[in-house]
């Protein structure tokens, strides 16, 4: 295991060494009026900010792998108001995965900041000591929020149980047959948010916080998903960057085809895009 | 990837993580001969663990007629299908082992199933392998046949799911050797499912999480056997602990019938997974076939066990299974009785080689009626 976890390292070294990061053009994160969070992902703010493409690579480093990722270019753009930052995320998705079942992948996107901002450490997912913040929105908890989370019934039309724990027990007694739901495993359901606010310091590290900040709505239509990540630019979590209006710092991003069965390292994913704030 | 020594091939292999073997492993051993698929140990695990929300075709532990039932259908001959044909003459396995034919850029070979393959659990029931022609015979092995194949998660020594989680999710105890699946840090990647041969991890699509049998960690913890194994009427199981091979203690029931006797034998060990729970193969059954399923050691052991009335230590051994709902760490035959002891020595269960028979008279004067049934 050592050995895959220097292998890591040192890929990750290599990539990031390689990757002239600052010559790119930067995504510029526009200004425009208004406080609070920046959801809308069909909001006409939008038009002030200029598009970049990112080109997304299949996932080949670590293992496992998924060289035919789907996703081979996002179209990215930012706003901020002063209070909160905002990416808009697009690219083209011909079927929407939201009903996660055993052979059933949920669509996902993720955009990953450096927290220290004006260091970052390696693209994939950090290093140990170059930690990052990594915001992952999912088609899934879009669609518990819109529409409820999916029974048993909604999944499988056809289910039939004769009873249940929680029917005929007290909701503390009932609570041992709930598995990742009874221990509060926040990537089950029942999210206040679309978004998860996450960090990681490399592969495999990857953490939901306690504290959430992340926000987020992603629309699909036409083949296409919009999907609008939004965080507070300035907080109290010492896992997120502290951003102000002018600042340099850089993002990623990675993408999930659920269609494609892609989910957790079978996925696609940018090196670091410079990303710059305006006054 | 580290180099291990599985003892099931007799030879080192390859595997992602150090070798680091439990102080003790939790073991299984079932007698095929003697189950009758009541699928009482089904029931008992299922309202133990799994009556919950998004469990509902979920069986940590299942028994399927073979050759031609599967839960999830077709998990074995799926993956001996990708795996291809490998040598199984033993006693070092010349075959590839799961991890050595794992795909470019995968940690093990593996398929993850349908969801619909779970929906019927009991398929091929009591199917059998063709129709008894007119005027056929029984003879060991038998022209047609099926049998019963009772499953649980194996608990690996080198375990496939463990080995596939990018998160390491999975961990296996160091104090028994079970294999868990912590429900707080899995993120629903369902790498372990695609992952295990055995198809014994399960994605709850409730939780949006994998979940898998917990070998029933609260009872073993306190001495006691599995719920599967303790309701078992046909008292075809005995649960407890194995050492290794350069640890055998031939007083401990588990220790004694897989290294002492090798009479029960892991199932389809050339994955190189080194399964946790073993086989007394059915007699009746073909060695060709039972060798892909149970490895090399098959004609040996169905020798020894129709031999088993003439060697009382292993008929003592055997007379264990199903005696006590405790686990046997240790046993001694003396005279006509098998003891069983705990981890102090102290006995737990005292039974007799051959039941005593009663014959009553045929007559019932009491109730004044003839016995159908005297002895």
């Amino acid at each position: 295991m050592r050995h895959r976890h220097v292998a890591t390292i040192l890929m990750g070294a290599l990539l990031a060494l390689t990757a002239p990061v600052a010559a790119q053009t930067p995504i510029t994160a526009v200004r425009i009026g208004g406080a609070g969070p920046i959801t809308d992902p069909l909001a006409p703010a939008w038009a002030k900010a200029r598009p970049l493409k990112v080109a997304m690579l299949p996932q080949t480093v670590a293992l496992p792998r998924k060289p035919d990722a789907a996703v081979k270019e996002l179209t990215v753009r930012a706003l901020h108001n002063g209070g909160w930052i905002a990416v808009l995320i697009e690219w083209k998705d011909a079927t929407l995965s939201d009903r996660i079942v055993l052979d059933n992948f949920g669509d996902q996107v993720a955009v990953q900041l450096p927290v220290q901002k004006t260091a970052p450490p390696s693209p994939m997912m950090g290093n140990p000591g170059g930690r990052v913040n990594i915001m992952q929105w999912r088609a899934a908890f879009q669609r518990d929020l819109e529409k409820g989370p999916p029974t048993v019934r909604d999944l499988y039309p056809n289910a039939w149980a004769d009873v249940y724990p929680d029917e005929v027990m007290s909701a503390s007694d009932a609570r041992p047959y709930t598995g990742a739901l009874g221990v509060e495993n926040p990537i089950s359901r029942g999210r206040a948010s679309a978004v998860l606010d996450q960090m990681a310091e490399g592969w495999g590290s990857m953490t939901v916080k306690p504290d959430q900040h992340a926000l987020g709505k992603g629309v699909w239509k036409d083949g296409t998903w919009r999907v609008v990540i939004t965080r507070p630019m300035v907080s109290d979590d010492a896992n997120a960057p502290q951003l102000l209006a002018g600042d340099r710092t850089f993002a990623a991003f990675a993408v999930w085809e659920g269609g494609n069965r892609e989910v957790g390292s079978r996925k696609a994913w940018s090196a670091w895009v410079p990303l710059t704030l305006s006054r | 990837m580290a180099k291990v020594y599985n003892w099931q091939l007799g030879r080192e292999m390859e595997f992602p993580y150090e070798a680091a073997r439990p102080e003790k492993q939790f073991a299984m051993i079932f007698d095929t001969n003697k189950c009758i698929a009541c699928q009482t140990c089904t029931v008992a695990c299922k309202t133990t663990w799994t009556p919950g929300r998004g469990q509902e075709y979920m069986y940590w532990n299942n028994v399927e007629t073979k050759p031609y039932g599967f839960y999830p259908l077709g998990w074995d001959v799926n993956i001996l299908d990708q795996h291809g044909v490998q040598p199984m003459d033993g006693p070092v396995y010349q075959g590839k082992t799961l991890y050595d034919a794992a795909p470019s850029g995968e940690i093990v070979l593996g398929y993850l199933p349908d969801d619909r393959d779970y929906a019927h659990p009991n398929i091929g029931e009591d199917d059998c392998t063709g129709l008894m022609p007119q005027g056929a015979h029984f003879t060991l092995p038998h022209m047609q046949w099926m049998f019963y194949l009772p499953r649980i998660c194996n608990h690996c020594t080198y375990a496939a799911c463990l080995s596939a989680c990018p998160r390491q999710s999975i961990y296996k105890r160091r104090e028994d050797g079970i294999v868990l699946l912590d429900q707080s840090r899995c993120r629903g990647y369902r790498e372990c499912v695609r992952a295990c041969p055995y198809k014994k991890v399960y994605f709850n699509a409730q939780t949006r999480v994998s979940e898998k049998c917990i070998g029933c960690y609260p009872a073993v913890e306190g001495g006691r056997q599995t719920q599967c194994t303790i309701t078992c009427i046909g008292k075809i199981r005995i649960q407890g602990f194995l050492g290794a091979p350069d640890r055998v203690d031939p007083d401990n029931p588990l220790d004694y019938l897989v290294f002492v006797k090798k009479l029960a034998l892991p199932l389809y060990p050339q994955f190189g997974l080194e399964p946790n729970t073993y086989y007394i193969p059915p007699i009746h059954v073909p060695p060709a076939y039972l060798r892909q399923m149970f490895g090399w050691g098959v004609e040996q052991a169905i020798a020894t066990y129709k031999g088993a009335r003439e060697d009382r230590k292993l008929l003592g051994a055997l007379t264990l299974f199903g005696a006590t709902p405790e686990i046997s760490r240790y046993f001694r035959v003396d005279g006509d009785w098998v003891t069983g002891y705990d981890a102090k020595q102290s006995e737990i269960v005292r039974v007799p080689l051959k039941e005593p028979t009663i014959v009553r008279q045929l007559y019932d004067i009491k109730h004044k009626a003839y016995r159908t049934n005297i002895t």
